[in-house]
């Protein structure tokens, strides 16, 4: 933890404070961020007419984890939870494979078409995905992609290119080039280099691109809604808005499937969340 | 729109379809077999519900699957999204071979659709219920094939009114007016009349009122939407949340699903006008709320209207598919498949046969008996699909404290004039 | 744009061919082109194009669209809208955020729950939360009022989403709210971005930790919030569900951004045209792409970043 090791200011008494101010301010934070979703929680385990009960309670009057069971024992959700899982993780992978050569290459390379080819990058992130939405239909349409993991996987990825491209180039063009210098006397060719030596120092970057893309394709709504027929191929986010419509509301199913929806992200970022600190060390550098 | 324009449109929309799907047909899900037909079709079908539509559907594509032998691939969207998704589908002239929606006339007008003399076996034509037919009737041909239909009525707390000593249902506006008053009188949150004016169906809900003061928003093939009794019912309407105070907070922001009917089922409103699925809902999710359904109050002292709403079938021309469709339509209408289903999502029928059927149902009894007669908006013209719209989108404004209802109508009117 | 700033660079390894440069970078353009830009393509053609309500194209239609969009009554509103949505967000998120990062990055006792609570409402699909804000700002059974009742801070219900004083503001609250993750971890991956030694040795020059963060820390941080605030500037614009779930119980387009109204003009107003609404979106890219050059034209970004 390079940040904490530096001595702190001098300010008297704030030391023996930190110990328990620090925590207690942390707790606070996780309140203000978690207190809509206890909200839907506790929504989710009364039943769907008490959601709207006016005037509202905070706790249920009745408490019933029925909507958990229903949702999770729904072969149609285990579906939808499939094809999130299955459609996120890909379109990740793929980002992650393509982003990184094409950041680290423009980050240390000129080459004609450089500025353009960022350019573009910038651009196409300013399209809002309702307004692409036909073309993208015209175009999987003609490939015959219509109603595959495939069609959604590469939407997801290319839409998320942008962004992590963007961060990792930063972090490329913050490792000084010295480094790199000793690698190629190492022996190492472009590609070692890359991977070797530059990588694990852009860790945080590609951290940050991980969760953005995943959360992204997890998250994404309308491209599926377009590109998928079959209800066993549609993701989660798709799939639950069923439980609401306008003449059946299921209130409490929709809120349970949601929290289980929020949890594989959750596990995700706890599983790389350390390495968004220590990636770019002071003693790297050195 | 021009009447020359219209007509390219109609040769354009012929052509475009047709081209790109004999371009794309070897791609997409519709392989066009040899004379015999299409192998597949696709079949669009709004969710009413999560727990009925996709059960009742799957279990229809295997049938039909099974006595056709061509596969039936199903997609259900929610209706949130199916204007935009069935847009997307006709502008990339991949049009799905049946398609479930609450318009007709637009696509009808864009010689998209096939007509009954076309698909429909003549005998089910022959069991569908008149006024569905002529209200899926444009240019006398029929497109619109209901699926199911619903009617209004209103619904009442029996326990708010017996607090409130209101011995029988209004059957008179200023009855309306006065019940309204004692119910909300009651406090403790009571609220008179629940008033859905917000986007999400609001032409509903203006309807319903003036078909029951004699007003309607075309008559003899003439829109009449700002006409006098049109303007004193929404200056009505306005009046009962501005003047009389008697509906609840912001009528203009209030959607029926999430807002006027869970006011009803929380037992908070004395009155609003709904339809059989709330008393689905009201039966199985808010068994403490007591009520009694009643016809409209008339602002006109003449017969109470039933306002009635059908969603269509409607079939896409495609090259092949015609045999497809019209098996679908056959399987669709016998009494077994159809009625199954109305009864399940808690609708009505549309056929002859399925009143017959639910006929033993005394719960349905107050709205099958005004089936035959049931007041239709003009689903025939595509220019109301546009002025449905409108009227959805902005009653609320004319409606507020500040509103002008009589500037609204008279601006819908000159909307719906330019149009023609 | 961005390949400017690292043009000066003294870093770059040297100059590649195209053809090198094709091996690299192929796989991002190929995606990008085909996925993204080809529908922008698209996207341009249908708003010079004359549509049915029913989506068929029946003919040219020149620039009508565009001139019928700029045209509309109620565009100088939802412009309006857009601004204040677009600002009020983005500044109240990047300041939030740049607190929150602060505090992520320090090390105490239970900091890695923090960070995994913070990720919650960028985990919620956008959709479920903006729903789940609807039922708990609403005037009847929300909670917030309920709360803001027993609490005594407000002696009546108040109609967050249906009251025009406070329907923006409502919106805002959530739009920062769901952005500040994202930013925040932005943030913290800059922040851990800068070498320890640089703070020592401003420390050894007795620096104030207040000094020290302007003057070390947000000049360091510089890059990392100039990509925080473009992208949540084009985010936020680009952002549908929250306006559009929360405002849509509201009659007309009084409290619709660009985006809102894009869509309401393609399938839920009078016109119901597809094609004004392309020539809506091709506008709304130009608006963005505007903002984003005024933007990083007026904080200067070449010298920004040769940190």
């Amino acid at each position: 933890m390079t940040i904490t090791a530096i001595p702190r200011r001098t300010l008297r008494g704030w030391k023996s404070h930190r110990r328990w101010v620090m925590p207690l301010a942390g707790l606070a934070v996780i309140v203000f961020f978690v207190a809509p979703y206890v909200v839907m929680l506790l929504d989710a385990l009364r039943p769907s007419g008490e959601v709207l009960a006016t005037p509202p309670t905070f706790f249920p009057k009745t408490w019933t984890a029925d909507a958990f069971v229903q949702v999770v024992s729904d072969p149609a959700f285990q579906n939808w939870l499939k094809t999130s899982l299955i459609v996120a993780l890909s379109a990740t992978a793929i980002v992650i494979v393509v982003a990184i050569p094409a950041a680290y290459f423009t980050a240390r390379f000129r080459f004609r078409g450089r500025v353009l080819f960022l350019g573009l990058v910038v651009v196409t992130q300013m399209f809002a995905p309702t307004s692409l939405v036909v073309g993208i239909y015209r175009e999987f349409y003609d490939l015959g992609l219509i109603n595959t993991y495939t069609a959604l996987i590469l939407t997801d990825a290319a839409f998320n290119i942008a962004f992590a491209l963007w961060i990792l180039q930063g972090f490329f063009a913050a490792i000084p080039k010295d480094i790199e210098g000793a690698a190629a006397l190492d022996g190492c060719g472009r590609v070692g280099t890359m991977f070797r030596i530059m990588l694990p120092l852009t860790l945080p970057g590609v951290v940050t691109a991980v969760t953005f893309t995943f959360i992204a394709a997890w998250n994404e709504y309308v491209v599926a809604l377009t590109l998928i027929q079959d209800d066993a191929l549609k993701p989660l986010t798709v799939g639950i808005s069923s439980y609401v419509t306008a003449y059946q509301q299921n209130w409490a199913q929709l809120f349970a499937a949601s929290l289980i929806a929020i949890v594989p992200v959750v596990i995700l970022f706890a599983l790389i969340e350390k390495h968004l600190v220590g990636g770019l060390t002071a003693g790297a550098i050195k | 729109m021009k009447k020359s324009l219209r007509l390219g449109a109609v040769v354009a929309s012929v052509a475009v379809p047709t081209l790109a799907l004999a371009s794309c047909s070897s791609t997409g899900g519709t392989t066009s077999g040899s004379t015999s037909g299409v192998s597949s079709i696709k079949v669009v079908i709004a969710e009413y519900s999560k727990d009925h539509t996709k059960t009742f559907w799957d279990a229809f594509a295997r049938k039909y699957q099974k006595t056709t032998g061509v596969k039936l691939n199903l997609q259900i969207i929610n209706w949130n999204d199916l204007d935009q998704q069935s847009s997307t589908m006709v502008q990339t002239g991949n049009v799905p071979d049946i398609l479930n929606e609450n318009a007709y006339a637009s696509y009808a007008a864009d010689g998209l659709l096939y007509n009954s003399d076309e698909v429909l076996p003549a005998e089910t034509k022959a069991d569908i219920i008149p006024a569905f037919v002529k209200s899926g009737t444009y240019k006398g041909k029929f497109y619109g094939m209901p699926d199911l239909s619903s009617a209004r009525a209103l619904f009442y707390n029996t326990d708010l009114f017996t607090k409130a000593g209101i011995a029988k249902p209004p059957t008179t506006w200023d009855e309306f007016t006065a019940a309204a008053k004692k119910v909300t009188a009651l406090g403790n949150g009571a609220v008179g009349y629940a008033q859905p004016l917000g986007p999400e169906e609001a032409q509903a809900e203006f309807a319903i009122w003036l078909f029951n003061n004699g007003g309607d928003f075309k008559k003899n093939g003439k829109w009449t939407l700002n006409s006098a009794a049109n303007v004193k019912t929404l200056e009505y309407m306005k009046g009962l949340s501005v003047t009389d105070k008697v509906t609840q907070n912001n009528p203009g922001s209030t959607n029926r699903t999430d807002g006027a009917f869970s006011l009803f089922e929380q037992g908070k409103a004395g009155m609003v006008v709904g339809f059989s699925p709330l008393q689905g809902a009201l039966g199985t999710q808010y068994p403490g709320v007591k009520y009694a359904i009643a016809p409209m109050p008339s602002g006109n002292k003449a017969a109470p209207q039933t306002y009635g709403v059908t969603d269509y079938l409607m079939s896409f021309k495609k090259k092949g598919n015609e045999s497809a469709v019209k098996a679908f339509y056959k399987l669709y209408y016998s009494p077994t498949e159809i009625n199954t289903w109305i009864k399940a999502e808690g609708f009505l029928p549309v056929t002859t046969t399925g009143l017959k059927q639910f006929g033993s149902d005394p719960k349905l009894k107050v709205y099958l008996d005004t089936l035959p007669n049931i007041h239709l908006t003009p689903t025939d013209d595509p220019e109301w699909d546009k002025i449905k719209g409108t009227i959805a989108q902005n009653i609320g404004l004319a409606i507020a404290p500040n509103g002008d209802p009589k500037k609204f109508l008279d601006d819908l009117q000159a909307q719906a004039e330019a149009g023609k | 744009m961005v390949g400017g700033r690292l043009r000066r660079r003294s870093r770059d390894s040297g100059t590649a061919s195209i053809a090198e440069a094709l091996l690299w970078l192929g796989p991002a353009l190929i995606l990008i082109i085909g996925v993204v830009l080809y529908p922008a393509i698209t996207l341009v053609a249908t708003s010079f194009g004359r549509y049915s309500i029913t989506g068929l194209r029946s003919g040219d239609a020149g620039v009508s669209n565009y001139v019928g969009f700029l045209t509309s009554p109620d565009l100088p509103r939802v412009v309006g809208n857009t601004g204040v949505w677009v600002v009020a967000v983005v500044v109240l998120t990047i300041a939030t955020s740049l607190a929150l990062a602060q505090f992520l990055s320090k090390s105490f006792f239970g900091r890695r729950f923090v960070r995994w609570a913070v990720i919650v409402p960028w985990a919620a699909a956008l959709v479920i939360s903006s729903q789940l804000f609807r039922l708990i700002y609403d005037y009847y059974h929300g909670i917030l009022n309920q709360l803001l009742l027993a609490l005594h801070v407000i002696r009546k219900p108040i109609d967050w989403l249906g009251d025009p004083h406070f329907t923006m503001i409502s919106m805002v609250l959530v739009g920062v709210f769901v952005s500040i993750p994202f930013t925040a971890y932005l943030f913290v991956a800059g922040l851990n971005g800068i070498p320890a030694d640089v703070y020592e040795a401003a420390r050894i020059d007795g620096g104030r930790p207040w000094q020290i963060y302007r003057q070390i820390t947000l000049p360091l941080l510089r890059p990392a919030i100039l990509i925080g605030v473009v992208l949540n500037m084009i985010y936020v614009f680009n952002s549908f569900p929250i306006i559009w779930i929360l405002n849509g119980s509201n009659p007309g387009f009084g409290n619709d951004t660009m985006i809102t109204y894009m869509y309401k003009l393609a399938f839920r107003s009078a016109q119901h045209d597809v094609g004004l609404s392309a020539a809506a979106g091709v506008f709304n890219v130009i608006v963005i792409l505007i903002a984003v050059a005024v933007y990083l034209r007026f904080v200067n970004w070449r010298e920004s970043s040769d940190a």
